[in-house]
């Protein structure tokens, strides 16, 4: 991995009339990563997004990809990024083969073997007229447009929405070519589970800034699950609050509902040794996981 | 015919635009075959000798000669109302449709400057503008040839000329509009009153008194004053409109360089 920042945030921030939507990020992205900007919806990752492809101004502070500034060098910068928007509009009279020359002639560096390869991979319908197809389809050929030029950074606003989970595999698959070469991934989330499949690091955003930046390996560690068992009989708290990782017990009568932090190992050996009636795992919300680390700052 | 964004425009509008020419296919052969039965009613002069109904058929003392026919049936409202339809109608799509659509964050994530997409966006409105004149013209002197109706054919190439500006110039505004605020319906809107109250100014200017020194602030003042389908163009005219085009386009592009793109 490279370590030349592609992009670089410097105290970004952006309101809308006095609407704050982003506030003081700062960020770095190095070459060759793959980083997922993960946050709960209206936390600012469109925002953030936007004024990375010059759509919009930064009210304070900027934002620079290899060094070009995103809105007084819009056009240097676009010409080395390929970008998916969220939820995509195409125009609905062209066919997707349509669109992508279309696209094609307004930059330069499309590679036609790659768009064939593409549209084969991820099964994509390029000679129906776009407005006739699904949602998902639409967004096949809105993958196929943001890869085709292999840019140097794609940006992605929540690629896999709309995608069934196989051609989701396949898009996996695009990630791992593009990490190959060297190129540099930027795509926003609110799924984690697709965050922690995919990306290097992670920059979790809330309210309009940005509460931890991590790497993957660091925040699997950090994960957290929340547990309700049903026992034969009655449970005392002291029995569970020695244990590892246990946070936020509550004991009533024969119930216990806690929160565990990192490997839930412990805690499920621990437990075991009373005759368990039921048990019930949720997967933690990423609220839940901002409140357990991040709530107190 | 996607090769850039002007080619893309053209591509997009030609359904809209074969409709257009069919629907002035229909309108000016049978407005103007019907001359031969005014032309010979003279008592028709008598009727529009009234200041009211001369201010909207364009001041035409005489109906019944072909330039007052023409000028009174097709060229005082006629025409430049369906220009001006024509032109705000692409002039509001080019860039607030295309914003409103959510398609201009997919065209301006590739490397175009915002003056690239205006320049080009907006010269396929001024291609439309004047392919759509020339044919318009093309079925004018066919209708007039087919019933030996005695104008030059010339001056009614020129006077379609003055209404494609008067069009491009309601485009401007329209496209303007568009660039400024990014809503379609806005800009049709606000654009539509501005074309209808400077055409009542300009109507209205010679019965009105406190009217009329203001008739210089209408585009139809330029387009029809100096009688174009008898006199020719006047430059002086000409020019103001292409003035104002140009202005018009320039603040467009000011406006939309430094604007947020809305989602």
């Amino acid at each position: 991995m490279g370590t030349e920042n592609v992009i670089c945030l410097k105290s970004l921030t952006k309101y809308y009339r006095d609407v704050r939507a982003i506030n003081g990020l700062d960020l770095e992205i190095h070459e060759g990563e793959i980083f997922g900007f993960l946050g709960p919806n209206g936390a600012g990752k469109t925002t953030t997004i936007r004024l990375l492809l010059g759509f919009i101004k930064p009210t304070l502070g900027s934002a620079s990809i290899f060094d070009f500034d995103t809105f007084q060098d819009g056009v240097q910068v676009r010409k080395l990024v390929g970008y998916l928007p969220a939820d995509i509009k195409l125009y609905g009279k062209m066919t997707g083969n349509q669109l992508l020359q279309y696209l094609s002639n307004l930059r330069e560096g499309t590679d036609w073997d790659l768009v064939e390869e593409l549209r084969e991979r991820l099964e994509t319908n390029l000679t129906q007229p776009i407005r006739s197809l699904s949602r998902g389809n639409k967004q096949k050929i809105g993958l196929i447009q943001a890869f085709m030029n292999r840019p140097e950074l794609i940006i992605m606003d929540e690629p896999t929405s709309g995608l069934d989970p196989l051609i989701q595999q396949e898009f996996y698959k695009m990630l791992d070519d593009v990490k190959a070469d060297g190129r540099t991934v930027f795509i926003s989330s609110h799924n984690m589970q697709e965050v922690e499949r995919v990306c290097d690091r992670v920059g979790i955003i809330r309210l309009g800034e940005i509460v931890a930046v991590d790497e993957i390996h660091d925040l699997k560690e950090r994960s957290i699950h929340k547990f309700e068992i049903h026992f034969s009989g009655a449970v005392s708290t002291d029995t569970f609050r020695t244990v590892d990782g246990i946070q936020d017990i509550v004991v009533e009568d024969n119930i216990v509902l806690c929160t565990v932090l990192g490997k839930p190992d412990a805690f499920i050996k621990t437990a075991s040794s009373f005759e368990i009636l039921r048990l019930i795992s949720h997967e933690p919300s990423l609220e839940d996981v901002f409140l357990s680390y991040y709530g107190g700052n | 015919m996607l090769r850039n964004m002007l080619l893309k425009e053209l591509w997009d509008q030609r359904k809209p635009f074969l409709w257009w020419c069919l629907g002035f296919l229909v309108l000016i052969p049978v407005i103007i075959s019907m001359y031969p039965s005014v032309r010979d009613m003279t008592e028709i002069n008598i009727m529009m000798d009234n200041d009211l109904i001369r201010a909207f058929s364009g001041g035409v003392t005489d109906i019944t000669s072909p330039v007052g026919y023409l000028n009174s049936q097709l060229y005082f409202l006629m025409v430049p109302l369906l220009f001006l339809i024509f032109g705000i109608t692409q002039g509001s799509g080019a860039i607030a449709g295309e914003e409103e659509s959510g398609t201009l964050d997919l065209l301006l994530s590739n490397p175009v400057s915002r003056s690239r997409v205006v320049l080009q966006k907006f010269s396929a409105i001024i291609v439309n503008m004047l392919v759509f004149a020339c044919i318009v013209w093309l079925i004018s002197i066919t209708s007039v040839i087919a019933i030996n109706m005695e104008i030059s054919l010339i001056r009614i190439g020129e006077i379609t000329f003055s209404v494609a500006l008067l069009g491009i110039l309601f485009a401007s505004l329209a496209f303007l509009v568009g660039c400024v605020i990014g809503k379609r319906g806005m800009s049709v809107g606000i654009t539509s009153a501005i074309g209808v109250l400077t055409y009542i100014l300009y109507s209205l200017g010679p019965i009105v008194d406190r009217l009329e020194p203001l008739e210089v602030l209408s585009p139809f003042y330029y387009y029809f004053e100096a009688d174009p389908l008898t006199n020719g163009l006047y430059l002086p005219h000409v020019l103001v409109l292409i003035i104002v085009i140009l202005v018009l386009v320039v603040i467009a592009y000011a406006m939309f360089k430094h604007r947020d793109l809305g989602v």
